[in-house]
């Protein structure tokens, strides 16, 4: 099927209602898996799926509807749905849809997939993990290939189309010693070339390496305050985090982002660079569009420690009366530092290596406590001992703040680099 | 109603092997408000149809979102295909599952829910309304009304076929001031129940005596401190005795962790819990009444019904598959659940419970000397250790047996079976929270429900 013309076709029984201005995103795709679990390569799973989401302004007014058909009835009938929602709707000035500026394709990746090699990788990743870290077992694992495609039109002649078909993996798993286990540890990742085995993707060596120490644990005892190291997978969820409670839409929107006023100042260890990035060679898993209608760009957000951008859409900055950000949805990275990780292992007195956390939902200042796991205790300069039960709480601004030193050596996952960065006052608890 | 396109794909082409087909749609609606300005107005149906076969132990699954008599038989073509490529690689060389008992159920046609949108609109603004006006000095305020109903027509290769229905309405309030310090404060209610939204919320009014309580409640918490760590003597509120049941014990005795090495192996048949505790995941129907998420037949054709996961304190049971229960020679009870058309059924609870004990929530509070009440709870997550935690957005201190101030935001962990063994005083009521979903590769509605608890755990804080 051609999604083009299926969304001029939602385009057109828009501009039939009319409505003030409209807009619609078609999306196409096919999945392929296959899955591991219960000790075996269990399942090969194929999805082929389709939406249509479509929005409708009238006098500032919003109704949206969303459908996974492209039957013409049907896509009528959603298009009357999202037009008698917009009646009822709240009028707000900040409506609207992008501007006309470029029309563009972008074609990316490899449409089909290629059953066989995904079963190789599949089975090589399950034969070498058995082989170099016995004491493994996997709770499940998949090795996909994913194709989809997208059209983005709109009443003011904005057309942008994007496909991509790229390969994934995510696996998670335990260490287990006889009748004792340790935490999940999770690896995954995205790419486009399937020559290249799983276990030489990312950290997954390490990661398995470290969970088969993780089934003998220690808790910590009483509490105290130490420094962090923070590997790429747990940096950035402390970079999404961050991105989330101060500078987004809603929090920034309704007030409460304790950084609303932080545009152009400090608000983090001048060593942290954190940029926005669309699709690019490096980050085969970022995408070229931005899903309010216009191409993705890159952008700064923290430069040198300073916030330079709000991640706000179209419709935020709008609202706000501020600049919209071109990156406001891509893939968030971290530059690296010019520490090596060894040496920040090494000037650590007492610390954590927290590869993990599981913990409640921040406060909106910030404020945060939960379980640290897969972790390890880190005392005069070495990584020693895996803990357990062990909870860490702090400030998600302060742990930016207090950063002192960023890793030069950096992880890609296909969709984000990060390096390694430590940091500082975070509260350490045991028992 | 979803029309009926696999009984003639069936009659005419009958099974080739273990096989399941199932059509579903899933519809929802959802209207919000952030401080007035609507982020929500929103309308979707995802429908389509899939199979999954088996060959000699290997699966393979299918899905598409053409939803015809040609989709289906693409799509059954389609996952014996996987079947056949998996099987002729692994050569699992396992028979197909023991038949189980043909099941025939309808839910009938669906009850006309089809509430304009404007209703969703005038519902959730008369709410905001009510609250703007009677709190004027909140730094922000939320307001979210949504309905999800989940449609599905199975057939089995046993001779299953089961139409079920299940609506469930909610309706979402957060409120947000400030602090001494001037820093946002926050908290949320989420209500709902298996229905319709009239059904289930008589009208905006019906919520405004909520709103006040949690206004009071977020009163309390801009004056609260941070929790003291370290193991501490809790009581947990009704409310939080069903995550504690979800998160802390249902997942490890999922058959699927189990058999991936979770703490549940090892312990099945032992003490682990103290003796007061019982607990189970309840199919349809508790205490002579329908269960928040109500499961009749399962998305692998199997009639549901209870399974006892620890009674008097000793581990007895795990939740199944059809393939785990036969790995573990048990029954399956019917916990095979897929969330969309395009997701396979897995190992998924239903509505979990710790049954309530003999006790007065007033003397459980009474009894400790220094400790913590804690009455609401956000996310939580479960290991393969057993250890588990969850986020506490509300809790009061309790010094020498009288409640004290308010605790902000803290998280709680412990290691499921030792912290069980630690119970020692359950309520005589029982609170089900009805807007749970768990994420587990598919996101699924749950029940979770249970009575005040008193335990010891790890309390994070400063």
């Amino acid at each position: 099927m051609d999604i083009k013309k299926i969304a001029e076709y939602t385009l057109q029984k828009i501009r039939e209602t009319g409505a003030d201005m409209g807009r619609c995103s078609v999306k196409s795709g096919a999945t392929t898996e296959i899955y591991y679990e219960s000790g075996k390569i269990s399942m090969i799973r194929t999805v082929f799926s389709g939406a249509v989401r479509i929005g409708i302004i009238d006098g500032q007014r919003e109704g949206t509807a969303a459908l996974n058909s492209f039957d013409t009835a049907e896509i009528d009938a959603a298009v009357a749905e999202a037009y008698e929602a917009s009646k009822h709707a709240v009028a707000d000035e900040a409506e609207g849809i992008s501007e006309l500026t470029e029309n563009r394709d972008f074609v990316r990746g490899v449409r089909e997939p290629d059953r066989a090699a995904l079963y190789g990788l599949m089975r090589g990743f399950i034969d070498d993990t058995a082989r170099d870290y016995p004491k493994i077992s996997f709770d499940s694992i998949s090795v996909n290939h994913g194709w989809s495609e997208t059209c983005y039109m709109n009443t003011n002649g904005v057309e942008l189309y994007e496909s991509n078909g790229l390969s994934g993996f995510g696996a998670m798993f335990m260490g287990r010693d006889g009748e004792v286990t340790s935490s999940f540890n999770s690896v995954g990742g995205s790419f486009a070339d399937t020559s290249v085995p799983l276990m030489d993707q990312g950290l997954t060596r390490q990661i398995l390496a470290e969970t088969e120490l993780q089934t003998e644990t220690v808790s910590v005892e009483g509490k105290f305050e130490g420094e962090i190291i923070m590997p790429p997978h747990f940096f950035e969820d402390v970079i999404y985090q961050v991105c989330g409670l101060f500078i987004t839409d809603n929090v920034l929107i309704d007030g409460t982002s304790p950084w609303k006023d932080a545009l152009g100042t400090a608000v983090a260890a001048p060593i942290l660079n954190v940029v926005s990035r669309a699709a690019c060679d490096e980050l085969p898993g970022a995408s070229a569009l931005a899903s309010d209608g216009y191409i993705a760009a890159d952008a700064d957000v923290i430069r040198s420690g300073e916030l330079k951008t709000f991640l706000l859409s179209r419709y935020g900055a709008k609202k706000l009366g501020k600049e919209r950000c071109p990156g406001w949805d891509g893939n968030l990275c971290v530059e690296p530092g010019t520490s090596r990780l060894e040496d920040m292992i090494k000037g650590v007195k007492k610390g954590l290596l927290v590869n993990r956390f599981s913990g409640g939902s921040p406060a909106p200042n910030g404020d945060f406590t939960g379980v640290a796991k897969n972790s390890f205790l880190i005392e005069d300069g070495k990584i020693t001992r895996p803990v357990s039960e062990t909870m860490i709480s702090g400030n998600f601004s302060d742990i930016l703040k207090n950063i002192t030193e960023i890793s030069c050596e950096t992880v890609n996952n296909g969709s984000s680099v990060y390096p390694w960065a430590k940091t500082s006052g975070v509260t350490v608890s045991g028992k | 109603m979803l029309t009926d396109h696999i009984e003639k794909y069936v009659k005419e082409h009958g099974f080739d092997g273990y096989t399941e087909i199932r059509a579903q749609s899933n519809s929802s609606k959802r209207f919000a408000l952030l401080k007035g300005t609507m982020v929500s107005n929103s309308a979707a149906t995802s429908r389509g149809i899939s199979a999954r076969v088996v060959r000699g132990g290997a699966y393979g699954f299918a899905s598409g979102n053409d939803y015809s008599p040609e989709g289906v038989a693409s799509t059954v073509k389609a996952a014996r295909d996987n079947a056949e490529f998996l099987e002729s690689r692994e050569k699992p060389g396992k028979p197909d599952f023991s038949p189980v008992a043909p099941v025939t159920r309808f839910d009938g046609p669906r009850v006309d829910d089809d509430l304009p949108r404007k209703f969703y609109a005038d519902f959730s603004g008369e709410l905001d309304a009510y609250i703007a006006k009677k709190y004027p000095g909140l730094v922000s305020r939320y307001v979210g009304a949504s309905v999800l109903n989940m449609e599905k027509l199975l057939y089995t290769s046993d001779g299953t076929v089961s139409h079920s229905l299940v609506p469930r309405a909610s309706v979402y309030v957060g409120l947000t001031a400030e602090d001494k310090d001037g820093q946002p404060v926050e908290l949320f209610d989420a209500l709902g129940d298996y229905g319709y939204f009239t059904d289930v919320f008589t009208g905006p009014e019906s919520i405004f005596p909520k709103v006040d309580e949690l206004f009071e409640k977020l009163m309390q918490k801009r004056e609260g401190v941070y929790a003291e760590p370290g193991l501490k003597t809790v009581i947990f509120h009704p409310d939080l005795a069903g995550m504690l049941a979800h998160e802390a014990v249902g997942h490890t005795v999922e058959a699927d962790f189990v058999l991936s090495g979770s703490v549940g192996g090892p312990c099945f048949g032992k003490q682990v819990a103290s003796e007061l505790v019982t607990m189970v995941d309840f199919a349809n129907t508790a205490f002579g009444k329908r269960c928040p998420v109500p499961v009749y037949v399962d998305d692998e054709g199997v009639l549901a019904c209870d399974a006892v996961l620890i009674k008097d304190g000793i581990l007895t049971g795990y939740m199944h598959n059809r393939e785990s229960a036969a790995h573990f020679g048990h029954e399956a009870c019917g916990n095979a659940r897929a969330y969309s058309f395009s997701d396979e059924p897995l190992i998924r609870m239903r509505n979990t419970c710790i049954l309530p004990g003999k006790d007065k929530l007033e003397d459980m509070i009474a009894s400790v000397d220094d400790g913590y009440y804690f009455v609401s709870t956000g996310n939580g997550q479960a290991d393969a250790t057993g250890e588990f935690m969850f986020g506490v957005e509300l809790g009061y201190e309790i010094k020498k047996g009288k409640l004290g101030r308010a605790v902000k935001n803290t998280t709680i962990s412990g290691v499921a079976f030792e912290m069980l063994k630690t119970v020692d005083m359950l309520s005589d009521d029982l609170s089900w929270v009805c807007t749970g979903m768990c994420g587990k590769k598919q996101p699924i509605p749950v029940g979770m429900g249970g009575p005040a608890i008193r335990c010891k755990v790890n309390v994070g804080g400063r």
